[in-house]
């Protein structure tokens, strides 16, 4: 799998060369494009990151998790990835802290965190991309594809505990 | 967007004030300093795969490939903007392919393009699709594994592959659903209900 990304980067500049691509000066304008890129994003991100600082700090978090915890439970979620799943929308750098803690605490082979491994990698980090995706927009009209998303990705939390205790 | 980060924002505040008033700045700040980690990062992401696109779209390859699912992703996406179409086809390529790095960038690009002919349904469309992730092999959560002592460390490739497949497939339906049912309940209700969406 490795040699993928070697190749394509092969492949493409060779193509370039065949093409006559001034490909230093290319690869410069796209560069400075990734950065009015990385611009474009930085207040929404700001916005959203200091949201979800706050949040945490409050212990509102922490309040919303003991209190969903008996709810996902009765849907098949063990307790123990209550935080997982409410953290993988948000973040994508606390989710995968969080899945090290996991695998550490339980074992790589145990129920749980084979569990949460499903779960993290059939889902991503839905509010991030909608703030990298939809920034320096008119019309943001977010709110039900959001939804949209964030109830699949529960649905398939909850199919990956159920697949986990035979697959 | 709005209403959600005013409603978190100003709950956990209060609770703050209430709790601890001393950490809410302190907060505000350490979330503020991880946007500047997180745009490290994401630009140097950008750099990357940015500069490679840019040679690729210079030299006509991505534009080849995109041709050549046209009139897949036309269909799909309801679309007739041929740079739009060719931001799409090389953001579910690399998807496809497991690099997410290089995806994001394509799709932002994807995103804006769609923005010129206000065509709303392709851009929710292509998020809702990347959201839902459409990876093939976690490879992250394998590495992660094995470095942990995993007897067999890709065996949660069927079921995460089961999951993400479903996740994605489901999104995707109920969406469609959804913008039918919008179309279908006509333009003065429609003005109504977005109202109380926004």
């Amino acid at each position: 799998m490795g040699v993928i990304i070697p190749l394509i980067f092969l492949g493409v500049m060779g193509y370039a060369l065949f093409k006559r691509v001034k490909i230093y000066d290319e690869f410069t304008a796209g560069v400075g494009e990734g950065a009015r890129f990385t611009l474009s994003v930085l207040p929404c991100l700001a916005a959203v990151f200091m949201m979800c600082e706050l949040f945490e700090a409050s212990g509102l978090s922490a309040m919303l998790e003991k209190t969903l915890a008996p709810v996902f439970s009765a849907f098949g979620i063990p307790k123990e990835l209550t935080k997982l799943t409410l953290m993988k929308p948000f973040s994508g750098s606390g989710s995968l802290a969080l899945l090290t803690e996991i695998i550490k605490k339980y074992g790589a082979d145990s129920y749980i965190a084979r569990c949460a491994s499903v779960c993290f990698g059939s889902s991503e980090t839905a509010f991030y991309i909608s703030a990298v995706y939809f920034a320096g927009l008119k019309k943001k009209r977010l709110a039900i594809p959001l939804i949209i998303v964030l109830f699949s990705g529960f649905l398939a939390t909850v199919l990956g505990c159920q697949l986990c205790k035979f697959m | 967007m709005n209403f959600i980060f005013t409603a978190v924002l100003m709950l956990s505040i209060a609770m703050l004030a209430v709790v601890s008033p001393e950490s809410a700045l302190s907060s505000m700040l350490a979330g503020a300093e991880r946007t500047l980690a997180v745009c490290a990062s994401l630009f140097a992401i950008y750099a990357v795969w940015c500069g490679l696109s840019r040679v690729a779209e210079k030299s006509g390859l991505s534009a080849g490939m995109a041709k050549a699912l046209m009139p897949l992703t036309g269909k799909i996406f309801a679309s007739q903007n041929k740079n739009a179409l060719e931001y799409t086809s090389m953001n579910l390529a690399c998807n496809l392919l497991g690099l997410g790095g290089a995806s994001t960038p394509y799709a932002v690009k994807a995103v804006r393009a769609f923005e010129e002919d206000g065509n709303f349904f392709a851009q929710s469309l292509l998020f809702v699709i990347n959201a839902t992730s459409v990876q093939i092999v976690p490879a992250t959560v394998i590495a992660l594994r094995a470095g942990a002592g995993s007897a067999s460390p890709s065996d949660i490739f069927l079921p995460s592959l089961v999951c993400t497949v479903f996740s994605t497939a489901f999104a995707v339906g109920l969406f469609i659903v959804w913008t039918k049912l919008k179309k279908f309940k006509g333009r003065k209700r429609f003005k109504k209900s977005k109202g109380q969406n926004g």
